[in-house]
């Protein structure tokens, strides 16, 4: 009776948890070809697949939400380490390919001092770029701009400001605002989906 | 005749009251100087906290602080400059629908009496837009903010990385 009961507990938690963090969108068939900050060709999601995924989107023109947002990713990747939690891949994407080569991810990550050994940064074809953000769900547009004085130009977006969960089968199970995310929520969605 | 008398006293009198007021004008003339009100919100406007998040050359950082007033009358920032970048410009985050966060220019910041400002992550900035090295953290660096009845107000501040968001 009481191992009855146990295995009936377990499988209300196992709802529970579906319940709270149900599918957004499905990735498992999807293909995109990218490429990361040393210039290596990957496909995602295949290139994570059986890990879980904590992701986030920038350019790196960006001042402020995607230094926050990609601040708060490392927040979340210590913490994760601090508490021995193992299988989970960070992922970064520009949604600026044309001005965010691999060259400049790279410098971009550098700079910041980021631990690399479980976090990618992806570039890729525009066209490519624009039709994952569409089935990610990330919205950016082009809005101000700045000329130097030699006429270059930069531009900055006005952008969905989201870190992602995505589970081991390549199922987008929640979102998060990118530059506010509450540390201790998302880190107890991963121990749920392990 | 004692009417004409009268005029000429009068005369003298006007006379003397010129004579006073220019004196009096004269001997105020300098505390009229050390009360301008310029020098008066120079000593009553402070920078505090001043820091540059680090970013790689080329590429944009922000500037932040927080702008103490504790005159009696408001101030306005209007501009920011410093050689670190090859632009400089006030800038304010702000949120647009579902999540949407955009940026755009702001061309001057009031500064209320008695209040502080605070340029901060998510909100007002000074955006370093090109920056002519890279930006490390630990590294310090000047810039000068221009208050309109302050004046000119250099700071020193320090790269360092970002305090958690709330």
């Amino acid at each position: 009776m009481k191992k009855l009961l146990l295995i009936l507990n377990l499988g209300f938690l196992l709802y529970a948890c579906k319940e709270k963090l149900p599918v957004i969108e499905d990735l498992e068939r999807a293909k995109f070809k990218l490429v990361d900050q040393y210039n290596n060709e990957v496909t995602f999601p295949e290139f994570v697949k059986g890990k879980l995924v904590v992701m986030n989107y920038i350019f790196t023109n960006c001042p402020d939400i995607c230094p926050l947002s990609t601040n708060n990713m490392r927040l979340i990747q210590e913490r994760i380490k601090k508490d021995k939690i193992n299988g989970v891949e960070f992922v970064s994407i520009s949604f600026d390919p044309l001005q965010d080569s691999p060259q400049v991810l790279r410098k971009f990550a550098g700079i910041r001092n980021l631990d690399l050994s479980n976090w990618t940064f992806l570039t890729g074809e525009k066209p490519v770029i624009d039709s994952f953000m569409r089935k990610m769900g990330i919205v950016a547009v082009i809005g101000d701009s700045t000329v130097f004085k030699d006429g270059r130009k930069i531009y900055y977006y006005t952008h969905t400001d989201r870190i992602q969960l995505i589970d081991k089968e390549g199922k987008i199970r929640k979102n998060y605002k990118g530059s506010t995310i509450d540390v201790s929520e998302i880190v107890a969605d991963v121990k749920s989906l392990q | 005749m004692d009417n004409v008398k009268c005029i000429i006293n009068m005369k003298d009198d006007t006379k003397m009251k010129k004579v006073f007021l220019w004196l009096t004008a004269i001997l105020l003339l300098p505390i009229n100087l050390f009360s301008q009100p310029t020098t008066n919100h120079q000593s009553l406007i402070t920078i505090r906290d001043a820091w540059i998040r680090p970013a790689a050359a080329n590429a944009n950082s922000a500037f932040f602080f927080e702008v103490v007033n504790n005159g009696s009358a408001a101030d306005t920032l209007l501009s920011a400059n410093g050689d670190l970048s090859e632009i400089v410009e006030i800038h304010e985050t702000y949120k647009r629908e579902s999540d949407m966060m955009g940026m755009r220019e702001v061309h001057n910041v009031p500064i209320p009496a008695k209040s502080t400002v605070k340029f901060k992550p998510g909100a007002l900035h000074v955006m370093l837009i090109g920056l002519t090295k890279d930006v490390r953290p630990g590294e310090q660096y000047d810039l000068i903010l221009q208050f309109k009845n302050a004046g000119t107000k250099k700071v020193k501040a320090v790269v360092r990385d970002m305090p958690r968001m709330k």
